[in-house]
């Protein structure tokens, strides 16, 4: 199995908060280890590695994880899927929540 | 493309279709859809999220629609150890320097999911005038952020094409109560850390988390980016 993990660099040269924060995660759970590679989406550069994967995949939010397996390819764009599913660990409610609120932007303000 | 409803229809659609439908109340001028519910369903179930932080006059414009209208309103409070934990490590305003996404996520997100997870169906006062991101929101829809495995869940937003003038309007014509820090200047109502009121040339969105810049809130791989690798 290899795992591709595509983190963001936004259009004014930050890294995507979103990304680091799942960066962040990966360090702090020890989960980096299980990542073979790291790319680069970076939206100042269409021909940056990352930006061409998600091209190429049609995905259109980051970070996001491509794991392929038995010649199967799998995108996950959700971390706590991907940590649930690939990698096998538990997630509190908490993380959830913040997961669905960095992909759902506006539910913060019901 | 459908038609546009009317909010009461919509509100009619969402209780003829399912059978656990709640309605979201913020406290804040989505009260006009407690008024069109409460006389569209004899069983209007509607919840609040009470984040611990709201303004005092809206814990008392709360209890004020729970009388006004003699229906139950659900309280949904953040899950104890997630605060505990958080306000431990970061204090009591860490959304100031840490950004609002964590504690909202706990104070909100984590309670609405768990509250959402008994119910086929749930209401919301979003309109589409409100933000540049939800310039298409659709009156009704599938909600991915909450549907499961298990279940699809749906969302409704009766008031997606009406601007704010026209909810207003609703309340003035219909003597319907409304919170009265819409007086003094709040045009959008949430936590009392995280609100301010807005001048009158200010959108809406403006009077909320005023500290954070846009681009902390987007994650998205722009399309426009993309596309540009073709050229």
């Amino acid at each position: 199995m290899k795992i591709t993990f595509v983190k963001k660099i936004l259009a004014s040269g930050e890294p995507c908060p979103k990304c680091s924060d799942v960066e962040q995660r990966l360090v702090k759970t020890k989960q980096l280890a299980q990542i073979d590679e790291i790319v680069i989406a970076d939206e100042r550069d269409p021909e940056s590695t990352g930006m061409i994967l998600a091209k190429q995949l049609k995905v259109q939010r980051a970070p996001f994880f491509v794991v392929e397996d038995n010649g199967e390819q799998k995108v996950y764009t959700v971390y706590f899927k991907f940590a649930r599913e690939v990698l096998g660990k538990q997630t509190s409610g908490a993380d959830q929540a913040r997961e669905i609120l960095n992909d759902n932007p506006d539910l913060d303000y019901i | 493309m459908s038609p546009i409803l009317s909010p009461q229809d919509v509100l009619k659609q969402a209780y003829e279709s399912h059978d656990h439908v709640a309605l979201s109340f913020s406290g804040a001028e989505d009260v006009v859809l407690i008024d069109m519910a409460c006389n569209i369903s004899e069983d209007v179930q509607v919840f609040c999220l009470d984040t611990g932080r709201l303004h005092p006059e809206t814990y008392r414009f709360i209890e004020e629609v729970r009388e006004h209208y003699g229906i139950d309103i659900d309280l949904l409070h953040p899950d104890a150890d997630s605060l505990t934990s958080l306000v431990k490590q970061k204090g009591l305003f860490s959304f100031y320097r840490d950004g609002h996404q964590e504690c909202c996520s706990i104070r909100k997100i984590e309670p609405l999911k768990k509250y959402l997870v008994n119910h086929d169906a749930w209401i919301t006062g979003q309109r589409q005038d409100q933000s540049p991101t939800r310039v298409e929101l659709p009156q009704y829809q599938l909600d991915t952020a909450f549907s499961d495995e298990r279940r699809d869940l749906m969302k409704y937003n009766p008031l997606s094409y009406w601007s704010s003038a026209q909810v207003w309007q609703y309340i003035r014509s219909n003597d319907v109560p409304y919170n009265k820090l819409h007086d003094q200047g709040y045009m959008s109502i949430g936590c009392e850390p995280c609100t301010r009121a807005t001048g009158p040339n200010e959108h809406e969105r403006a009077g909320r988390w005023w500290w954070e810049e846009e681009t902390q809130r987007e994650c998205g791989l722009h399309i426009i980016n993309l596309d540009t690798s073709d050229q």
